[in-house]
């Protein structure tokens, strides 16, 4: 019981809006969302995209 | 110079295609929002200024491109895909069936939420880079990505149900009037 009431002689936190601290969820969030999503990030540009862009870039170069 | 512009554009594409599936949720739509994306990037370079947040620029030229097509579409489309990561092999099935939930659950939330969500986490875009590209204040990037992992969580710990369709449409309409007030 006098541990909970204990509290560390902290310094007063600066003013203004904190950062948030990230929580367990959060932390499970982040990670969970990146094993569903960056497989998308690492699939193969469409060849399709790829000529678009380049047929802008060579267009450019005149 | 054209070359750092396309070379820009060229290593942003991975990022695109993912923000493309957060505000579509259709693999289909998302690769076609990206096309017209990018066509509408190369045919708007010369409003690029070197040296600027290209990502943002870029971001922003996404979402009014899937906000013009919202607004010729009549029908909401309904089909929602799970991304591959939610099936995948090496995860145990527990895991698989987690994710699937929250990819679900992902799908269900007001698209801004989802899309300031996706900015941070996924792209690692400051709430600054957020608020240019989204075209709202610091504190409304900051707000959404808040309230959109307290969402997910009150969701996935059982605390309330999702929504059905009729809460996304709505959101969606809201994008659609706050580009128009933009306007």
């Amino acid at each position: 019981m006098d541990k909970d009431q204990q509290k560390p002689n902290l310094p007063e936190p600066p003013p203004g809006p904190q950062p948030e601290a990230p929580d367990a969820f959060d932390l499970w969030l982040h990670s969970s969302l990146h094993k569903l999503y960056d497989g998308v990030a690492r699939e193969p540009i469409p060849p399709e995209l790829l000529a678009l862009i380049a047929s802008d870039r060579s267009r450019g170069q005149r | 110079m054209p070359n750092e512009f396309h070379d820009q554009l060229i290593t942003l594409l991975p990022r695109l295609r993912v923000q493309a599936l957060a505000l579509t949720r259709n693999r289909a739509a998302a690769e076609d929002l990206v096309q017209d994306a990018v066509a509408n990037a190369l045919a708007a370079q010369d409003s690029f200024t070197p040296g600027t947040n290209f990502a943002a620029w870029m971001h922003r030229i996404l979402r009014n491109r899937f906000i013009s097509t919202l607004r010729k579409q009549r029908d909401t489309t309904d089909i929602e895909d799970l991304p591959a990561g939610a099936f995948a092999v090496g995860a145990t099935h527990e895991d698989r069936l987690v994710l699937k939930e929250l990819g679900r659950a992902v799908n269900k939330l007001p698209v801004d939420q989802r899309e300031a969500l996706f900015m941070v986490v996924l792209q690692g875009m400051s709430y600054e880079d957020v608020a240019a590209a989204t075209g709202c204040a610091v504190g409304t990037a900051k707000s959404r990505v808040f309230r959109a992992r307290r969402q997910l969580q009150a969701w996935l710990m059982g605390e309330e149900k999702p929504a059905r369709t009729p809460e996304t449409t709505r959101t969606d309409n809201r994008l659609l009037d706050e580009s128009r007030a933009e306007a």
